[in-house]
Order: C-alpha cells, then structure tokens, then sequence
C-alpha cells in the first residue's frame, strides 16, 4: 500500500513505529557512541559532564592507551587465541553434537544433561581446578593453555545450539547421502555440516565473542607478555589512586570494534539459529 | 568401530598439533628458579604498573637489581594491572600453594592470609644479621610487618595522611587557616556551604576510601576507647557509643555537605570534584599531589591554590604500608634471592628513590627527605612537617578491618545517607560481617 492510499490511523501508526524503531536504534548505538566520544574528551570532562560533547578532539587518549599499556600486542593474542578455540570449539561440537542428535546409545540423555549442566556453574567455582590442571599441564602462561580452556568454557553453549540444529535438519538427507554410497565421515563433513550452517555460525559468534571479552582466566592463566589478551589491556588504565579515563575509552574503542563487526555481519545468522526449530513447519 | 577410530584420531591429532603449536618450549624459563646458566629467576607479580603512581619506581628498582645482581638472580617483573585484580590472583594462588617467591601485601593485608596457610618465610634471622635492615623498622613498622614476635615483611612505604584544601575556595568563605577542633571544622563546613561552596569530596563505593578516612579521624580522636580500635587489627565489634557518633556525622556529611554523586560515586568522582574546584576539601594522602598538577585531570595553576592539613584534633593517620614477604619455596636459593630482592626493594636507597621519583613517603623515620625531593614536592614537605608535629596517630580503618567488610561498607553508605539505615544499624551491620570472618 502506497503512503497515499493510507488512512490517518495508519500512517500516525507507521510514524509511532518508526518512532519507536529510532528509539530502539538510539539505544543499541549509545553506549557505542558515548564510548566512542569519551575517548575524544579529556579526565576532567568525562567526569564533571559525561553528556556533553568534547570541547577538543583531541587523539591523546589513543597515543596513551598505545604507550601506557601492550593493547597491540594483546589485540594480536586475542585474534589468535579466540579464532582458534572459536574453531575447535565449533569442530568439535559440531561431531559430538551431530551424534547426540542422530545416534542413540545408552546413557547419551545423561551425558549430554552433565555436559549441559556445566553451564551452570559459576566461572569463579572454576577458578582454582582449572588453574591446577592448566599448570600440571605445563599450559600455563602459554596461548594453547587458554584456547583449550576457552574451548572448554563454550562447550555447553555451542552444544545446545548445534543439537539442535542437526535434530531440525530432516533424516531424509543423509540417507539420500548414504544410498548414494557416501561414508559417515563424508556425510558429516559434506551434507551436514553445509545444512548447518545456520547454527555453526551461531556457536561460533557466541564462542568468538565470549572468548574475546573473557577476563578472569585470562588473568589467572598468564603470566607474561606472550599469552595475554586484550581485555586485560583494559585494567592498565585505572588504579586505586590513579586513573586515565580517557585512554581507557580509547582502549574500549579499540577492543569493542572488532566484537561489534562480528556481530553486524553474522547477526541474520546469529538470530535465525537461534530460533530455528522453534516452530514446527 | 571403524568410524569412531577414525574419529578419534582425528580428535587426538586435532588438538596434539593445536597445542604443540602454540606451546611454548621456553615455557619453564618464564617461572621462578634456577636456569641453566645458574642465575636464579625470581618471577615478580606487581600491580604496580600502568597508571599507578609507583610503576616507574618498581621499574626502576628491578633494572637496579637486576644490574646489580648480574649473573646471580634476576627479577622477572609480571604486571598484574588493577589493584583488585592482583589480589584476586594472588587469592587463587594461595588456594593451590602456588605463591610467587615475593609478594606485596600492600594494603590489602595479603600477609594474613599467607600465613594462615603457614606459606611465609620468617624474616627475623635476616633482619637481625643485618643492623642497616634492622634499623629501617621502626616501631610501627614492626607492628605492621610482625606476627607473635616474628618479623614477616619489610615496608618500603608510609601511610601518611591528612587532608587538602582549596585555598581560594577557603578565602570565599573566609576561613583562614585548617580547623584544630572538630567543632571549628564543622562551622567552617556550614561557612563553606553558606558561601555556595560544598566543602567535602566524598565517595561510597569502591570501600569509601576518602570517606573512610573523615570518619576514622573521628573515631580515633573520640577518646582511649576509640583509638583502642583504631589500633586494633582486624577489630570485630563496631557497636560502641564513639563509632555510633562518628557514623552519625559521616551520615550529616553524605547528607549537607557534599556533592550528589558521593552518593554511588567512587574516589575517581570524590577526587575529580576536588580538582575540579567544585569541593573545598579532600582526605587523601600525598600520592595525590601529582595530579594537583596533571592538566588533563585540573587546570592549569591549581597546584598554587591547595594547602594540606592535619585533621582536627591534632590526628593524621601514620603506618608503614604493609610490605615485601618472602614465600616459602621449594628451592631454598630461590628463597634466599627472594629476600634479597626484599630488602633490595625496602632499602633506604628504595625509599628515597620512591620519595624522588613520585613523592612516596618513605616507611621508615630514618630515610632523609633529599633536597631534590623538597623543590620537587614542596607540598609533600609541608605536610610531612605537619604531620610531624600530630599529637594522635593509627593507622587507617580499611587497613585494619577484615577484608569482607570493605564490600559492606560501600553497600550500606549509601542506605546510611538515604536514611534507611541509622547509625546504630550500620554499625551492627558492620559487627555482624565482621563477625563472619
């Protein structure tokens, strides 16, 4: 329907729903922004008038957050460590969860209810185990040592979005595959993983971003420059007595960006797997 | 079974070849310990790093050591950025008997905790055979650092504390001179506010720590009983008539004389209000004089307006800082370059080094304030002088209490200012979290 063949109630309720979608849209970007514009202002400004915009912009803030802390280095950990335990992490959950949702043997419905439940348990329960296997291990202070760790810590999660996602994709598929002469192995990898892509791209952002923003073990984990990762950048910029607001807007700005870029391109993805099986077709 | 072989070996070389790649093979040089050419490593976590006003003095310090103790031990500095951070990690390393050979328990009385797992190293045999050691302890530092007679840490830094003011703003109001008497402080706080200006910077979340100060002034200038308590470590029961009445004016302080954003704000907001000429008066100790000239945190000139003080009553807060401990390590020459390092680090020469660099007071009496410190921080010296002349002294409050009661204190400010809680409640509040320990 044109805007001219509108009624007076439809056009005030299409202008109230713009209105609220620009509500909806303020909303999402202000922080972003606010962040973004802090980094711009100077510690006094941020803290006498957070609203108001900087009186100069000014780029120290992104020169200290380069000198008082290793951000570029740590960014470059972080690439490295969260796109590898993104990947194990959905390979490996892709075969378990395909299984689960396929095979049945005995004892799967409480396996997959233990593996489930570590979703529950608090990250800081796990602090002083992890810490202990991680050492015996001779992982500690090491990138491998946090990509099996992080690995671990999205199991659940990506657990819960690919069963479900093989459970929704029709059985008819794969027994086209193996009339056809393909092996367990090559229906995996070539029928089903393709028809999942949906749901792979979903664990994998969630896997990527929890990796990317994980603080704790990354602490607890390293001890030196080799292994850590950006968020813990972030702590060089606020002390007891001290702080530089600023460069630490700067430091957010430059740790965010990547997170939200990952966000806007798979959203579609991200959202429709989420959803997906919900609704019975 | 032909497929879950498969599988499994694909599984197996997966994360075989993952972790061979990206471990790394010097992996064991990066912990404390003897390498192959015989210098022992000593691996030092410290959250003295980044923005916090010390990292350049531990910087130092370690290139000296490490110069100076060539070819012998070496100090591997691990920055742990964020004071909370550093305790959290220190705490899961307590819980697996983990510890780093040298630790610095700072404020956050870390020492306690190491010794109720019997993981410190004795120090009085050290301190002895040295008298040049011995004679930095005073008798406050041995108090900070001892336990049942037993010295434990060394201190490379004091704790004096008193209060800055806006001399401009003070002239507005026409006040002349610091309170001596906390009646004349609170008349010159109605005199403040009569003129516009609101006399106290204060916070209540992150521990309260510039309130906390006003408020064990009080307590400890209230009479025997409450600087009893102030010398108490890690007292239990808050429930007496001297810290009710101190709480009461803290109340009528967060309520009359302060800015809104006390009220959730953390020492950052208390610290900015000042600085932004928006308060008259703060509680805070010298590490804050740098940023009275920091013009990305104040204006151009505002070092010239600020004086310091003594609080009422003739108080300043005065304790060595509690300092290096030495933990116990397999290796006994680890343990012996750790308390090397220790009282490398606690030496005069590391005093006045913090005392040049960045206006640290030094922990021990004995250490000379250098006329380079002088021209640099004037402030510093006038404030040391006065504190010199203080007839009362402890140390502060959130050094002493149990560490649970820092999150309650925070918690239930804010319920205090609303009125929520009275005085007596509060306190009770604070006696009950104590009693958990």
């Amino acid at each position: 329907m044109s805007p001219v063949q509108m009624t007076m109630k439809e056009r005030v309720l299409c202008v109230l729903k713009y209105l609220f979608l620009a509500l909806c849209v303020c909303l999402a970007l202000f922080p972003i922004l606010w962040v973004i514009m802090s980094s711009f202002k100077t510690n006094a400004e941020i803290l006498s008038n957070g609203m108001a915009l900087p009186q100069n912009f000014s780029f120290v803030g992104y020169r200290d957050a380069l000198t008082i802390s290793p951000i570029l280095s740590y960014f470059g950990h972080s690439v490295i460590i969260t796109v590898i335990s993104t990947a194990l992490n959905v390979l490996l959950l892709a075969m378990a969860s395909y299984v689960f949702a396929r095979c049945r043997f005995r004892g799967r419905d409480a396996l997959y209810f233990l593996l489930s439940l570590a979703m529950v348990i608090p990250m800081t329960a796990l602090l002083h185990p992890v810490y202990s296997v991680v050492q015996t291990l001779g992982l500690y202070d090491t990138k491998a040592g946090l990509i099996l760790v992080y690995t671990a810590l999205n199991l659940p999660m990506s657990l819960l979005i690919l069963r479900g996602t093989f459970a929704s994709i029709p059985k008819a598929l794969e027994e086209a595959a193996y009339v056809d002469g393909a092996g367990f192995v090559r229906t995996f990898f070539q029928i089903m993983m393709p028809c999942a892509k949906g749901g792979l791209t979903s664990a994998a952002v969630l896997a990527f971003l929890q990796s990317w923003n994980e603080f704790t073990f990354a602490l607890v984990l390293t001890s030196g420059e080799e292994a850590r990762t950006l968020p813990l950048s972030l702590s060089y910029f606020t002390a007891q007595f001290s702080f530089n607001y600023t460069a630490l807007f700067a430091a957010v700005t430059i740790a965010v960006i990547p997170s939200i870029v990952i966000f806007a391109v798979f959203q579609e993805q991200v959202v429709s797997s989420l959803t997906a099986g919900s609704v019975k077709e | 079974m032909k497929k879950r072989l498969i599988a499994m070996l694909m599984t197996g070389v997966l994360c075989a070849g993952t972790l061979a790649g990206c471990g790394s093979g010097s992996d064991k040089q990066e912990d404390s310990g003897a390498s192959a050419d015989g210098v022992i490593t000593i691996n030092y976590p410290t959250f003295q790093c980044g923005v916090n006003t010390a990292a350049p003095v531990v910087a130092q310090l370690v290139e000296e050591f490490n110069e100076e103790y060539a070819g012998k031990y070496q100090i591997k500095l691990e920055e742990v950025p964020g004071d909370a951070n550093y305790v959290d990690k220190i705490k899961v390393q307590l819980g697996t008997g983990d510890l780093p050979p040298v630790v610095y328990g700072a404020g956050y009385n870390l020492l306690d905790l190491a010794l109720a797992k019997d993981l410190v190293v004795d120090l009085t045999p050290y301190v002895e055979a040295d008298p040049e050691w011995k004679a930095l302890y005073s008798e406050t530092a041995l108090n900070t650092n001892s336990r049942d007679g037993k010295i434990y840490a060394s201190s490379v830094e004091g704790s004096v504390v008193g209060y800055f003011y806006n001399k401009d703003l003070f002239a507005q109001a026409g006040i002349e001179a610091p309170a001596t008497t906390w009646e004349e402080f609170f008349q010159q706080c109605d005199k403040l506010k009569a003129a516009g200006i609101t006399p106290l910077a204060l916070d209540t979340a992150d521990s309260a720590w510039v309130t906390q100060l006003w408020w064990g002034a009080m307590v400890a200038t209230s009479g025997e009983e409450g600087m009893k308590f102030m010398q108490t470590m890690n007292p239990t029961d808050y429930n007496f008539p001297a810290m009710v009445e101190a709480v009461e004016t803290v109340q009528k302080m967060l309520q009359e004389y302060t800015t809104l954003d006390a009220i959730g704000g953390k020492y950052e907001h208390a610290a900015n209000n000042f600085l932004s000429g928006q308060a008259a008066m703060i509680a805070n100790g010298p590490w804050m004089i740098g940023d009275f000239s920091d013009t990305s945190k104040t204006t151009e000139g505002f070092a010239d307006k600020i004086g310091s003080a003594i609080y009422p009553d003739s108080f300043v807060y005065d304790a060595p800082i509690q300092g290096y401990f030495v933990t116990k390590q397999d290796d006994p020459k680890l343990e012996e370059a750790a308390v090397e390092m220790v009282k490398f680090f606690t030496s005069a020469h590391a005093q006045q080094l913090g005392l040049e660099m960045q206006g640290m007071v030094p922990a021990s009496s004995t250490v000379e304030v250098t006329d380079e410190a002088k021209s640099k921080y004037p402030l510093l010296v006038e404030f040391l002088d006065q504190a010199a002349g203080a007839e009362l002294r402890s140390d502060n409050m959130q050094a002493t209490m149990f560490s649970n009661l820092l999150d309650v204190v925070s918690q239930e400010l804010p319920r205090l200012y609303s009125g929520e809680l009275d005085a007596t409640a509060f306190c009770q509040a604070l006696t009950d979290a104590a009693a958990k320990n």
